[in-house]
């Protein structure tokens, strides 16, 4: 519950440094992954929970597992 | 559109539906209790409302929306009675207690056997959309 609270409401700092470690700009990253770059910021933000299609589909863009992207060893 | 731009057009179309139609509700209560208007003044909108819950509903159903539980008869029954109560005392309050002078006890029978049967129809409504969204579900499940 701690976990599902964290991944909606907490940045999600772990894509960023992925994206930004690509060297992918949120719109580049966005038009790979056929959403707008809004959808991919808000993402980032915590403010938009993706789909597990679209979680995938950025996994497989920048080279991640899910696990790397959206999971959080530390919490339970 | 990607997902979540339709996510939030979606919401949005959801709330302005559910505000035409209370409004259209509030009207249909107005125009009855307030102008003391009769049923073929708005009728237009009683039609186009029934018919619109009608198919809500039932859409709900079958698409899934409404999770569909295995209800008994006896459970069935006890809606509709539940159903017939209400829609009873709804005539009741607008024929003998609204207007003066009220609806004889036939008059009244007469008012009630209608609220029974489309209370009947639109059960049966239910229980067969409920019944085909399962079986549909079942079978995208077993593909």
């Amino acid at each position: 519950m701690e976990y599902l609270y964290y991944i909606c409401h907490v940045e999600n700092l772990k894509l960023k440094v992925a994206r930004v470690e690509k060297s992918l700009s949120q719109q580049e990253l966005a038009d790979l992954c056929e959403v707008t770059r809004q959808t991919i910021g808000l993402i980032e933000k915590g403010k938009y929970n993706p789909t597990l299609n679209l979680c995938v589909k950025i996994a497989k863009v920048l080279d991640l597992t899910l696990n790397d992207l959206f999971w959080d060893e530390n919490k339970k | 559109m990607d997902e979540r731009s339709k996510q939030v057009a979606y919401k949005i179309m959801a709330i302005m539906y559910l505000l035409t139609i209370l409004s259209m509700q509030a009207i249909v209560l107005y125009r009855q209790f307030a102008l003391g208007q009769e049923l073929r003044d708005f009728e237009d909108l009683a039609i186009i409302m029934t018919v619109n819950s009608l198919f809500l509903i039932s859409a709900l159903l079958y698409f899934g929306a409404i999770s569909i539980r295995k209800l008994s008869i006896k459970s069935i029954l006890l809606i509709y009675l539940l159903l017939v109560v209400l829609g009873s005392a709804f005539t009741y309050v607008k024929y003998n207690l609204v207007r003066s002078p009220g609806l004889s006890f036939m008059e009244l029978f007469d008012k009630l056997i209608i609220v029974f049967a489309i209370l009947g129809i639109m059960m049966f409504f239910f229980i067969m959309f409920s019944y085909l969204g399962k079986r549909r579900l079942d079978k995208e499940i077993e593909d």
